[in-house]
């Protein structure tokens, strides 16, 4: 197989993969659990930590925008559009940075990566209402995003190491 | 890309790190947004940015129900003294419904689909020189 056909392969099942995530986290909401707008668990992040990690930036950014668009094709809207892509791009650049710092694991990248797109969330929301009434939510959100990224964290730590080399298959 | 985080499978301390810098930072927006104390608590209803009411939530002496339909999605407000909630809402997130009652100054509730926002603030009583009647 050609490298570009094995790196489209890679990342349009690792795309489906999101996708699926981000779908089966919304059928189990969290905020059933605690009433806080925006919380959710980041599944779809895993994703993001993986291609980071095991492919390239530019395929991590590429996988997060099909992800984002697609994900609004089946059942958002084009203002959950606005939220999942300032939450995603602003968690990966966040991310995409500290994994380049030495000392860190993928747990502090995770958290570093949740709070971070709990904060692109909010200031779309900021942005699309209009008002800085959102902000109110952000602290809570903030302390939230300490359990949901050491839970992906600890998934995507898991998932680096078992599956570590794709595409040299 | 070669990552040395991606080669670890245990915390370390920098990640300790992370995680108090994030707590710091929710600590100091807690600091920055709070409410200004007060004994009257008003509630705004705001839709896409225009009040489309005020109530003053310690002296409702009955219940209200507001029905807002010009929004997306119809839902109804429920304010009782010194609380109010969205009782029902036609939007798909519900996030609205289940952040329940409020009751403090400083808290809200949001409807994103509906851009609908309830605000509470807390003010000090208007003095009063006389009542009479």
């Amino acid at each position: 197989m050609s490298v570009s056909l094995q790196r489209l392969t890679r990342s349009a099942v690792l795309t489906a993969l999101a996708l699926a995530l981000s779908v089966a986290e919304g059928l189990a909401p969290l905020t059933i659990l605690v009433p806080l707008p925006g919380l959710r668990l980041g599944l779809a992040n895993l994703v993001t930590v993986y291609a980071l990690c095991r492919l390239s930036g530019r395929e991590a950014l590429l996988i997060l925008v099909a992800r984002c668009l697609l994900g609004s094709l089946l059942g958002g809207n084009l203002m959950a559009l606005a939220f999942s892509l300032t939450g995603g791009l602003l968690a990966l650049a966040v991310m995409a940075l500290l994994l380049r710092l030495p000392g860190l694991s993928l747990f502090g990248v995770s958290i570093a990566g949740a709070a971070a797109h709990n904060t692109g969330q909010i200031l779309a929301a900021i942005v699309v209402l209009g008002t800085p009434a959102p902000m109110v939510y952000l602290p809570p959100l903030l302390f939230c995003s300490l359990v949901t990224g050491a839970v992906t964290g600890g998934v995507s730590t898991l998932l680096v190491h078992r599956v570590p080399f794709p595409g040299k298959v | 890309m070669r990552s040395p985080a991606a080669d670890r499978r245990r915390p370390t301390l920098w990640d300790g790190v992370v995680a108090l810098v994030v707590v710091a930072l929710a600590a100091l927006l807690v600091f920055l947004l709070r409410p200004a104390g007060g004994s009257n608590l008003t509630a705004v209803i705001t839709l896409d940015g225009v009040q489309v009411a005020q109530y003053q939530l310690d002296q409702l002496d009955q219940p209200i129900t507001l029905t807002v339909d010009e929004g997306t999605y119809p839902l109804t407000i429920r304010a009782e003294q010194g609380r109010i909630c969205i009782e029902h809402s036609d939007c798909p997130s519900q996030d609205c419904v289940r952040t329940g009652w409020i009751s403090k100054p400083g808290q809200q509730i949001i409807c994103l689909p509906n851009r609908l926002i309830i605000s509470l603030f807390g003010s000090e009583p208007e003095p009063f020189d006389a009542v009479t009647g």
